[in-house]
């Protein structure tokens, strides 16, 4: 990261030739990442490897470690986005994945490793920008320096006779660069020498130094905003069946993961109905089949007993409520079923939410629990149904056809037991099998249960969405600092910082002054300064020749 | 040649060993996230949060007002009939209610998530004689949880005679748990 300093230094023990900015100065020790070797104590050892963590090498190893480490987080199936895959995951490959399990990637983003590079990465920024924060706060407060002694050794210089005072001189054209909006400097009373002569150095494009100043501290708030979600954010999945309504409090979020800083009464108090949810295919073609289009019709309340609003959600139009987000991220189909026991009594009547297992057909698994008539049934839902073969597939994932397919077991379920299961699991180590094959029911049928162990009818077919409910509080200061930065290094690299010294010594002849003009700028910035020295000069020059003498008066400022 | 190699293996090392000491904080950090076991909380009186008024539908479909309970203790249990831990303390809150109806404490159970079908199977079976309001989309449960941390359920809150939360049993309730709510709910002042 050593840019290379200014190599036109005319006279190198001079000032004003010495660095614009502070970009590349200061850098020797945390910018190059082990110039010096470690040191043998162990406060040296801990400064050196302070040094190591926010060196630009080990941001950049760690930036690209974060690359290759979410790597995983997109290849795999994982655990917060889709349980389901991994379970299949697990299903084919049972050698492999209690392996990749213990090294945390089927869970990546919540790993410790991950947690461990974005943590470092996060100290290194820090540890890199604080310190240099404070020297281009410094650096944009620099007055220029003083004028060199010989300014005809500068790389751009220029010489012109006036008729004027060598200090009218300077002072006439300390007012065309100050006009110019140059900061300027002047002999001070305590300078000496050559630096007490008729002069004046002038420095513009701190605009640079600002920008610079900006992009460091946007990078702060960036990281900060990131922490501020991370605290105080939360994401949750909830799965909510057409008809039905959940507020947004933990008990009835399926799958809640609150910041570190979150507590239950945090949670914006919305509640949300799903009125209907539509979904179409493409019914003909070669992606027949293939959804067009989800559109989730919901009514919601920012507040208990608040005004009721309607929202479509769709995939990529999510609800806003209450500076809560809410995803439309899967659906599924929830049959109703209506179960009575022995005597006749309905002992369950639920709509029930079956998990696709094949996301293509929408056949769908699923468990029916009715504990309180000793019955319990695991099947199959098929929203197109058609017998192949004696087996039963769908055809299509619209409910065209829809169609159960059930074991039955009676017995005890295991759920006064007290130990929490699994809704969507069926323990059946207490149950016996009621009939030998799976029983097929259309929409309306009854299976009336042999040993007048009841009946489960299938009533109708509903449909279910999966919605994810995040609230990022750091997402609109990110976007912010993110556009601040961009802004700030474009800045940076278009401004160009560039000075111009003017020296005035008394002319040969007696009368007035020659005056010399010289022009310095960062080798590595844009080219163009030559024509800003060349028309600068030119004025500085032209204003000399009037010489009103009451141009005095507004100047030296 | 041989300085830049070993600089290179010395701050690979680092980088590792750092990578390990952070894997390892965090490892510790997030151990404490696990579930929380069943638990008490006891509010001191004059410390207890107001508990909202509701109005509800019981599972029989009679109105049920919250701020009629008032002047009673009351035991308000957040319930569902698919919930294992919840059919495994219901007569145990049942026996309870019995024991102390005499001294002025009603019980009510908040059904969440659940058909009223399914939870008066539920309450005819285990004979449990209580009323339950409906709350299928878990109304009551978000009013609660703006002044009591209602995580999950079971949940068992406490309402002393003034209305306020005297205390709650987080999980399952035992009936050493109820009983000593109930005792230290009896001091309202």
């Amino acid at each position: 990261m050593h840019a290379p300093r200014s190599t036109e230094s005319a006279e190198p023990s001079d000032e004003a030739t010495g660095s614009f900015g502070q970009d590349d100065s200061g850098e020797a020790g945390s910018g190059t990442g082990g110039t010096s070797g470690p040191p043998a104590a162990s406060a040296g050892w801990l400064r050196w490897g302070w040094r190591q963590l926010t060196s630009m090498r080990t941001a950049l190893v760690l930036l690209c470690l974060l690359a290759l480490g979410s790597v995983p987080g997109s290849v795999l199936p994982q655990q917060g986005s889709d349980p389901a895959a991994v379970q299949q995951y697990y299903a084919s490959h049972h050698w492999l994945a209690p392996w990749l399990n213990r090294i945390g990637l089927f869970n990546v983003f919540a790993s410790p490793w991950f947690a461990a590079i974005y943590l470092l990465l996060f100290a290194s920024l820090v540890g890199c920008v604080v310190p240099r924060t404070f020297r281009l706060a410094g650096s944009a407060r620099t007055p220029p320096p003083r004028a060199p002694r010989n300014l005809a050794r500068l790389p751009h210089s220029a010489s012109y006779a006036s008729e004027l005072s060598p200090e009218a001189a300077v002072d006439a054209a300390a007012s065309v660069l100050g006009g110019q909006r140059f900061r300027l400097r002047r002999p001070a009373s305590g300078d000496v020498g050559h630096d007490a002569g008729h002069w004046v150095s002038a420095e513009k494009g701190y605009l640079r130094e600002v920008g610079n100043l900006i992009f460091h501290l946007s990078l702060l708030g960036v990281l900060i905003a990131i922490a501020i979600g991370g605290l105080f954010g939360y994401k949750a999945d909830k799965l909510l069946v057409e008809g039905s309504t959940f507020a947004d409090t933990t008990s009835a979020l399926d799958e809640f993961h609150p910041g570190r800083l979150v507590a239950g009464s945090d949670l914006a108090p919305f509640s949300l109905t799903l009125d209907t949810f539509t979904a179409t295919y493409l019914t003909s073609g070669q992606s027949a089949g293939q959804p067009e289009s989800f559109s989730a019709k919901v009514t919601y309340a920012a507040t208990p007993g608040g005004q009721q609003r309607t929202d479509n959600i769709e995939v990529n139009h999510p609800l806003s409520v209450d500076s809560v987000k809410v995803y439309l991220i899967g659906h599924g189909y929830a049959p109703v079923f209506r179960v009575t026991n022995a005597k006749g009594q309905v002992s369950y009547e639920q709509a029930t939410p079956f998990i696709p297992a094949n996301t293509g057909t929408l056949l769908s698994d699923g468990v029916i629990k009715a504990p309180d008539a000793s019955l319990g049934f695991m099947g199959v839902f098929v929203p197109t149904a058609v017998m192949t073969n004696g087996t039963l597939e769908s055809l299509f994932p619209a409910a065209d056809n829809p169609a159960v397919s059930l074991i039955g077991y009676s017995g005890d379920l295991g759920m006064n037991s007290g130990v929490p299961q699994s809704v969507y699991q069926l323990d059946t180590t207490g149950m016996t099998k009621i009939s030998g094959s799976p029983h097929l029911m259309y929409q309306g049928q009854t299976w009336k249960l042999p040993g007048s162990r009841g009946s489960i009818t299938y009533v109708g077919t509903k449909q279910w969405v999966s919605l994810a409910v995040t609230y990022d509080p750091g997402q609109i200061p990110a976007l912010v600092c993110g556009l601040l930065a961009i802004a700030g290094l474009l800045l940076s690299f278009f401004v160009r910082r560039r000075r111009m010294f003017v020296r005035a010594v008394p002319a040969a002849s007696g009368a007035g002054s020659v005056v010399t003009v010289g022009g310095l700028t960062r080798s590595d910035a844009s080219g163009g300064f030559e024509d800003e020295f060349a028309s600068l000069s030119a004025e500085l020059a032209g204003q000399d020749r009037p010489a009103p003498p009451n141009n005095q008066s507004e100047t030296g400022a | 040649m041989f300085r830049a190699r070993r600089r290179t293996v010395i701050t690979a090392a680092t980088v590792a060993a750092v990578l390990l000491a952070g894997a390892l904080a965090v490892t510790l950090l997030t151990q404490g996230n696990g579930n929380a076991s069943d638990s008490m909380i006891e509010y001191p009186a004059g410390h207890r949060p107001l508990a909202p008024d509701f109005t509800a539908t019981s599972l029989t479909g009679t109105p049920i007002k919250f701020a009629s309970y008032r002047g009673k203790t009351v035991v308000l249990n957040f319930w569902g009939s698919w919930c294992p831990p919840c059919r495994d303390e219901a007569p145990t809150l049942e026996a309870v209610a019995q024991q102390y109806a005499p001294k002025g404490v009603a019980f009510l159970g908040d059904d969440v998530a659940d058909t009223p079908v399914n939870a008066l199977v539920f309450d005819r079976g285990a004979s449990i004689s209580y009323p339950s309001v409906n709350d299928p989309g878990y109304a009551i449960v978000q009013d609660f949880s703006q002044v009591a941390p209602i995580s999950d359920t079971p949940t068992t809150v406490v309402i002393d005679r003034t209305g306020h939360v005297a205390g709650m049993v987080l999980g399952a309730a035992t009936y050493a748990d109820l009983t000593t709510l109930l005792r230290d709910a009896a001091v309202t002042r």
